[in-house]
This record gives structure tokens, C-alpha cells and sequence, in this order.
């Protein structure tokens, strides 16, 4: 890396065999299971997909290398195939091809090269492909189809989330089972419908110490305290923080996209702040927005909020004294 | 003349000038301007109310305004509910046709609204939306198909179809109709709108 | 005190000091009704329109206008202007006047106008004044046709309303849209600023 000058936390400072090329690859290891799992639910579409957006992100990323005389260095540390799997997990399986590789192209350039390369950029690159994606192709984004099957049906389809939001799931009694959520059988994006597959790659890169624990632990909380208390006042209206916790985006979320090293905050009280944040606003959002879906959002807007706990939530240096 | 003389009357002749300026301004385009807009309302009101020849402003409060078509022999034919309600961004007024008592829409136009292009926009589609409307049965409340049905026949007769991705003003639209023609019907009773006439079909 | 001729205080507007490239002025408008080319279009007239009058009405009064005063006074003058727009397009452009809403009204906050009174009228004559003008508008004109053509192209498939993209082409939505207008500025605003460093490197 050419820019090895900042160094932005207090000491003491381990130096350890971790480098960025590693903790890339463990990252790609642990989203094995998840990969696993959209093939088998949607098979050719999710090989298509996947396909699709690791080479444009791989591609787009040469490119702008290329045009700002960089080395081909960081192309090989992995962080443009991790950005090209996770937007293709998270995308509709319906998705035609050239709008993924518009969403992966605009990934890469609008949402990291742009603000100068990986470790630079402010929001996380996949999402912010994903986002564009969503305001652009809205309908072609919120077109479902069901799982186990590779053909793409024009009738209508919603995911667990939609079913809840638009067809008052609690009250009608069509409120997708929790055991499919968890295994994985329903609609939904490419990589968010298996529940258990997700919890597997996590679980390893929490035990490799990829990610922090804090980030996933305080979304879980803070989403089960907003979702739970409205719960408890009329299970009769809302769904269980079990179903929130299960459907949607959340785990692909939590675990993978929030805990991105560049775009979460530095310090443990700063990431405390991150995470519940990230938590809140998915309940917000998915109780009362107009929205069924708030993953995506929530994290993009904490993620704005990254530089500012930076600065605000750093830990004291040893010595330095409390201020009055 | 001292500053401040000075000072007061180069505003006050500034701002004489240019207001004796604009009231000519104003006068010169109000009469094409209120043209305009009435000009507007009477297309989408033969529009909606086919075979109007002329037209009566029966009601107009605040969100809902309601007038007459009448055929070439000045018999009342149907009205014209133009309404307004909140949709997902911003307001959206329509004009809805209805024959004279209440109890079927002939169509409806949308005059202003400011949805998301691609989804909510798409009201003023005629093929996602508009053509969902045409003759329905409203004597009783409208429902929302969920979700939405691919062709016109395959809808109730009291039942409108929704915008694929686009849920929430499609359900405005409708509950910003149900309220309307319950306030007409309520008009009538009252008798601030004719119903006298002769139903279409 | 003309440092300039008559050519290059025209030109200016153009590129060197144009109001949105370079100046970064007048971003309300710019942002905001570029979604089409004709409302950018008549957009950049309706600006073009006040600025011009406003900057020779200015120019030939300003030895009347006490200094304290000024700032009012060209306010009151600007506004006069865009209201005879907002009057003249209601009346004769309804459907455009329809769509600009309520951004033909907000001329009058417009930096552009405002600030080329300050900086130019109020210390140039009425002719250099004109020219002034007549090049910022160009410039204005222009930098929202490229900015509402790029906009429409990709967010509708359509330029001035016909259909450009093939059937293949499904429109960006998202560039009619506000973020649209951000990213497409901030492209916009990047190429501007390399060229600019080549030229001069050059230089």
C-alpha cells in the first residue's frame, strides 16, 4: 500500500500476520455457506448473478487503477470480489443481467474509487451500488420470486417482509413460518433467505476475530428491544423480534455488511453507538416507513455517521485528562 | 438631500416603479392565466363525463370541488368530482367521472401529481393504472386488488387495481375517492348538488 | 478600469468563470429542474431573462442608488423581473410553468443574478454590463443543457421528449430523481475541475 502514513488509533499498537489480502479472503471463505445456499435455492439465476457482479466489480475496479496510474496492487487483495459477492447477495433473483452489472460498475466507482480506493470511502461500496440500484429499478428490485426454482414468473410474489408490510401478515395469519426463514425457503434476495447458512459464516468470522462482536450483538439488541416492545403491546399487529431477527436483510447485514473494517467506527464506544443506531433505524423503518425492508438504508446512514464518532467517541489516550 | 433623504426616496421610487410595473404585468396576462387553468379542468372534465357539451360548478370546498356535464340539451349527464389527497410524496388531484347518482365511475384523469417516476407516476398511466377505473361499480365502497391483477377483467366490480411497487399511493388514491364520493352523496342529501338527470347507461 | 476586451468579458461566462462549473452559484435551480431538458432549457431562459435586465437596469442607475440601500434595491429590481417571468410562462407556457412549480419564483434568490450585480453592474457600464450578462447566461444556459440532457437521456430514454434509447433501454429512474442531479453535478463538476488542471498545467 503506498499510503501507509495514518495510523488512526491510540496505542498500544500489536502488530500481527493479520494483512488486508487475509482478512479478505477470511471474509470470502465465511460467505461460502451464503453462496452455498443461494445456489441451491435459486440455482442458475444466483450463478448468473454472482458471476455477474464479481466480474464487473473486478473489472470496474482494474479500470479506475488503470486510469489513476495505480499499482494492480489492491486487486488482488480480494476487497473488489467481496463488494461483487455481497451485492449479488443481496439482490432480487429475478434481476436482469445488465442491471446487475450497472449496480457492481456503480458499486466500485461511485460508492469507493471515487473517493480514492479501498479504506477511503465512507459508505459501504456494495450498498451503495445496491441503493442506486433501488432507486433506479425500483420495480425490477422489488420483484420477488420463490425459492427452489430458476424461472422467472411475472406473478406477483412477496417476501416475508412485503407480506408483512403491504398484506397485514400478523392479523391474516400468512406470516411466513419461522422454520423456512431459517433454512432458507422463501423469497427474497440471493443471499438473505437462509438464515442458518448466514449464521455459520458469521459465527466463523467472529471466531477469526474478522469482525467486531460488538456491531452484530448491538443491531440484535437494539432491533429486538424496538421490535419486541411493540410486540409485546399487540402481537395481535406486529411480528415477533424472532421473525425481524430471521427475515429480510438483517443477518446478511449484521454481520457482513455493517462489520465492513473502512465504513464502521474505530473505537468501542463509538461502534456501540454505530450498532444501535443501525438497529434502531431498521425497526423504524420497517415498522413505519414506507418501506418493508430497512437494512440497507439503516446502515448507509450510519455509516455516514462513522467520521463524526471518529472524532467524538475516541478513546482517551493514556494520561490525558478527562474534560470538565 | 441628506443620506437618509436620499436613501428613502430612491427605494420608494424603486419600488413604486416596479409595482406600477407589475400591476400592468398583472393585468395584461390574469385573464389568460385563470383561462389556462379553467381551460385544463374543462378537458378532463369531458374527459371523465363523455358526451358533456357543458359544464355547471355545482360545490367547492377545501380538497374537493364538484361539477355538472350536461348534454347539448342541457340535461345533467354526470358530475365530475375533482378531488385532492395526500398520495406518497406529495398531494394528488384527480378528476373522477360518476353518473348522476352515484352509483358508477365512468373513468378518471389525474391533473396533478408529483409521484416517484417508474412507480407511483405510473397513476397516470392509462395502461397500469387509469384503465382500472373505467366503469366501476361505486355504490358501494371500492376495494384494492393485492396484490395487483394483470388484466381488467379478471377485478370485481367494485374493485381497483394496484400499482405493482407502488402500494402506498395507490391506496391514497383510492381512500382519497371513497371519502369523496361519500361526501358527495352527503352533498346531495343536502341538496348543494343536483342529481337530477338521466343516468348514462 | 477595463482590463478586458469586450470579447473575453463575454467569453468568461463561458468557461473561465462559469456560474455553475466554476462559480458553483446558482445549485437550487441547477439541481432542481434539470430532470428534462425543456424545464432546464426554460429554465436557463427565464434566469437569462432577469439577469440581463436586471444588470442593465442596475448598471444605468447605479450613480442614483445610495451604497446603504443597494442590496435592497437590486432585490426589488430582480424581483420585478422574475415576477414578469413567472406571469409571462403561466400565462403563455402553462405546462412549463406547471412543472418549474415553484423554482421560477426562487429566481429571485438565484446567487447568480445577485451576485453579478455586486460584482460587475454596480461598478461596469450599461454595455459592459450587457455583455457580462449576456455571457453568464450563455454559460448558465448551457451548462444546464449538458446536465438535463445527460439526466433525461439515461433517466428516460428520451431527449426534448422523443425517444432516443432503443427498446432495450430501461431508464435510470434514479436520474430524474434528486440523488440523480447530485451525482450527476458531482461528475460533472470532477471532469470540469481535471480540465481545468490540465489546461493550466499546460499553461
Amino acid at each position: 500500500m503506498p499510503d501507509k502514513k495514518l495510523i488512526l488509533q491510540s496505542s498500544p499498537h500489536f502488530k500481527d500476520r493479520d494483512s488486508v489480502p487475509k482478512i479478505m479472503y477470511a471474509v470470502i471463505v465465511s460467505l461460502a455457506p451464503a453462496v452455498i445456499a443461494s445456489l441451491y435455492f435459486f440455482r442458475l439465476r444466483a450463478v448468473i448473478l454472482l458471476l455477474a457482479c464479481v466480474i464487473a466489480c473486478v473489472a470496474t475496479e482494474a479500470l479506475f487503477l488503470w486510469v489513476r496510474k495505480r499499482p494492480f496492487h489492491s486487486l488482488y487483495d480480494g476487497s473488489a470480489v467481496i463488494t461483487g459477492i455481497l451485492l449479488a447477495l443481496t439482490l432480487p433473483p429475478s434481476l436482469s443481467l445488465e442491471l446487475a452489472i450497472i449496480g457492481a460498475v456503480v458499486a466500485i466507482a461511485l460508492g469507493k474509487q471515487i473517493f480514492g480506493g479501498l479504506g477511503y470511502n465512507i459508505f459501504n461500496p456494495a450498498l451503495v451500488g445496491r441503493a442506486f440500484l433501488q432507486t433506479a429499478f425500483t420495480a425490477d428490485m422489488t420483484t420477488w420470486i420463490p425459492s427452489l426454482t430458476d424461472k422467472i414468473d411475472t406473478a406477483t410474489y412477496a417476501t416475508p417482509l412485503g407480506l408483512l408490510k403491504f398484506q397485514d401478515a400478523v392479523a391474516q395469519g400468512i406470516l411466513t413460518p419461522l422454520k423456512n426463514l431459517f433454512l432458507g425457503n422463501t423469497g427474497g434476495c440471493l443471499g438473505e433467505t437462509s438464515a442458518l447458512a448466514l449464521i455459520l459464516g458469521g459465527l466463523f468470522l467472529l471466531f477469526r476475530r474478522v469482525i467486531d462482536w460488538r456491531i452484530p450483538l448491538g443491531i440484535f439488541l437494539s432491533l429486538t428491544a424496538f421490535t419486541g416492545i411493540f410486540w409485546i403491546a399487540d402481537p395481535g399487529k406486529y411480528a415477533s423480534p424472532l421473525f425481524h431477527i430471521l427475515a429480510g436483510g438483517f443477518l446478511i447485514g449484521a454481520f457482513f455488511m455493517a462489520t465492513d473494517l473502512v465504513t464502521s467506527p474505530l473505537s468501542p464506544l463509538g461502534t456501540w453507538i454505530y450498532a444501535l443506531g443501525i438497529g434502531f433505524t431498521i425497526g423504524l423503518i420497517r415498522l413505519f416507513g414506507g418501506f418493508p425492508e430497512g437494512v440497507m438504508y439503516s446502515i448507509l446512514f450510519m455509516n455516514a455517521f462513522v467520521p463524526l464518532l471518529n472524532r467524538y467517541a475516541r478513546p482517551r489516550i493514556l494520561g490525558e485528562r478527562r474534560k470538565e | 438631500m441628506s443620506l437618509s433623504t436620499r436613501m428613502v426616496a430612491v427605494l420608494t421610487s424603486v419600488g413604486l416603479l416596479s409595482g406600477g410595473f407589475l400591476a400592468g404585468v398583472g393585468l395584461l396576462t390574469k385573464e389568460r392565466i385563470a383561462l389556462n387553468k379553467q381551460q385544463e379542468i374543462e378537458e378532463k372534465i369531458s374527459a371523465v363525463v363523455p358526451g358533456t357539451y357543458s359544464i355547471e360548478k355545482f360545490y367547492e370546498e377545501k380538497d374537493l370541488t364538484v361539477y355538472g356535464g350536461k348534454d347539448k340539451e342541457g340535461k345533467l349527464i354526470g358530475l365530475a368530482i375533482h378531488a385532492s389527497g395526500m398520495g406518497f410524496q406529495d398531494k394528488i388531484t384527480f378528476m373522477m367521472g360518476t353518473n348522476t347518482s352515484l352509483t358508477k365511475i365512468f373513468s378518471l384523469a389525474i391533473l396533478e401529481q408529483t409521484e416517484t417516476p417508474g412507480l407511483g407516476a405510473k397513476v397516470d398511466d392509462k395502461k397500469s393504472f387509469l384503465r382500472f377505473w373505467e366503469n366501476k361499480d361505486c355504490s358501494s365502497i371500492l376495494t384494492l386488488r393485492k396484490p395487483a391483477a394483470s388484466s381488467p377483467e379478471e377485478l370485481g366490480t367494485s374493485e381497483i387495481n394496484t400499482i405493482t411497487g407502488a402500494t402506498i399511493t395507490s391506496e391514497a388514491i383510492l381512500n382519497t375517492a371513497n371519502s369523496s364520493l361519500e361526501r358527495v352523496r352527503q352533498l346531495i342529501k343536502e341538496g348543494k348538488v343536483s342529481s337530477e338527470g338521466q343516468d348514462a347507461n | 478600469m477595463p482590463t478586458k476586451t469586450i470579447r473575453e468579458e463575454f467569453v468568461k461566462g463561458l468557461w473561465d468563470e462559469n456560474p455553475i462549473f466554476r462559480q458553483l452559484l446558482g445549485m437550487c435551480p441547477t439541481l432542481a429542474v434539470t430532470n428534462a431538458v425543456i424545464n432546464g432549457f426554460a429554465m436557463g431562459l427565464a434566469t437569462s431573462f432577469v439577469l440581463i435586465f436586471s444588470s442593465v437596469v442596475v448598471s444605468s442607475i447605479k450613480k442614483l442608488i445610495p451604497n446603504q440601500v443597494r442590496i435592497a434595491s437590486y432585490i426589488v429590481i430582480i424581483a420585478t423581473f422574475v415576477t414578469m417571468a413567472d406571469r409571462f410562462l403561466a400565462a403563455f407556457f402553462y405546462p412549463i410553468s406547471k412543472e418549474l412549480g415553484p423554482y421560477v419564483p426562487l429566481i429571485v434568490v438565484n446567487c447568480i443574478i445577485l451576485g453579478r450585480q455586486e460584482a460587475f453592474s454596480s461598478k461596469n457600464t450599461v454595455g459592459r454590463s450587457l455583455i457580462d450578462a449576456l455571457g453568464m447566461s450563455l454559460g448558465f444556459v448551457l451548462a444546464l443543457l449538458i446536465l438535463s440532457s445527460i439526466r433525461e437521456i439515461l433517466g428516460m430514454g428520451t431527449f426534448l421528449g422523443h425517444q432516443v434509447m432503443g427498446s432495450w433501454f430501461k431508464p435510470w429512474i434514479i436520474m430524474v430523481l434528486p440523488p440523480g442531479a447530485f451525482i450527476t453535478l458531482g461528475i460533472l463538476l470532477a471532469i470540469a475541475l481535471q480540465i481545468e488542471r490540465k489546461t493550466k498545467s499546460r499553461r
